[in-house]
């Protein structure tokens, strides 16, 4: 290797498109499992940070640890999506917790 | 909170379900509906694969070459780009047809919401906020007594539509029509450069691998002709 790393662009958008899907799936998911449980206010919250991070991990135990080689650099596969999944996750979690525990 | 609300349960059956699966329902139909007013856009198709490779070079020439080719922009002598812009009349009416298909169901769906559905209490969102807030959840209740996690009607529409954009990219794929807003600011955003459009389309033509379709094609023709008369 040399000193520059250089990535495909393609493969690079292809890998983050990957992360940004499945991140939006678990944050939806994640959603309705803290509404169905009944999570209020910081439980929820903390709920979330708890998917993410596990999605964290699995992303990374799917790129074989070796971020360098997927990604350019360590925040693309920790932070990446994360505001935008929070919108659906809120969303998501109202809905479920409206449904079952309010009415 | 002082008292709990007591919803009744046919505001769920009936405006809380209902709003929501229309919302992802019109999302689903103006992505398909955006889809089919596209228009669509030309194949890349392998460049010059058509020609024999003197008159490929030639009509790369054409374009290309540095004193007066084609796509060659004199420094300092681009034209306004503005003018550029609506001369290229494909692009502002893919533009418009966006448009219409982002602002005409928006604006029927706000319209539909606002006259069912004014002045419900819709739901609770299951975290606390400030009083601040009351304006963007509670749009559509006059009352300052209801505390401000409840949600009224209108403001679930625009919660919906803020956050049901993840679940589209899910599931109607990454290019659909809410994607557009953004590529729609990018393009509007900063015009159109002549130089660096032509500039970088020269490149690629410069650097494009002749590459002819049909070789040795007299051959293959007559032998498909010997088969035939034989």
């Amino acid at each position: 290797m040399d000193s520059i790393p250089t990535f495909n662009a393609e493969h690079l958008q292809s890998n983050m498109k990957t992360i940004y899907y499945s991140r939006t799936f678990l944050s939806i998911i994640g959603g309705v499992i803290a509404g169905i449980m009944g999570f209020t206010s910081l439980t929820g919250f903390i709920f979330y940070f708890l998917i993410m991070a596990i999605t964290s991990v699995g992303l990374l135990a799917k790129a074989g640890f070796t971020v360098h080689s997927y990604f350019d650099s360590w925040n693309r596969v920790l932070l990446d999506g994360f505001l935008g999944g929070l919108m659906s996750f809120v969303l998501f979690w109202t809905f479920a917790y409206d449904l079952v525990h309010i009415f | 909170m002082a008292e709990d609300l007591v919803l009744d349960t046919a505001i769920r059956d009936w405006v809380l379900i209902p709003l929501s699966v229309v919302m992802v329902l019109i999302g689903i139909l103006r992505h398909f509906v955006s889809k089919l007013m596209r228009s669509s856009q030309v194949p890349d198709a392998k460049i010059g694969s058509e020609f024999t490779f003197r008159s490929f070079r030639a009509r790369r020439f054409y374009f290309s070459n540095e004193e007066n080719g084609l796509l060659h922009v004199p420094k300092g002598q681009a034209p306004n780009p503005q003018a550029q812009m609506f001369s290229d009349p494909n692009m502002a009416m893919d533009m418009m047809k966006k448009n219409l298909s982002m602002i005409i169901p928006q604006t029927l769906t706000f319209a539909w919401v606002n006259f069912f559905f004014s002045g419900f209490v819709a739901a609770k969102i299951p975290f606390p906020l400030t009083q601040r807030f009351r304006s963007m959840l509670q749009n559509g209740i006059d009352l300052s007594t209801v505390d401000v996690s409840y949600v009224s009607s209108r403001s679930w529409y625009f919660l919906n539509l803020f956050g049901l954009r993840g679940l589209f990219s899910l599931i109607l794929g990454e290019d659909n029509a809410t994607d557009d807003t953004q590529r729609m600011m990018q393009m509007s955003g900063f015009g159109f450069d002549p130089t660096k459009s032509l500039g970088a389309e020269k490149d690629s033509l410069d650097i494009v691998q002749h590459d002819w379709a049909l070789p040795k094609f007299e051959q293959r023709a007559e032998a498909v002709l010997r088969k035939v008369l034989s």
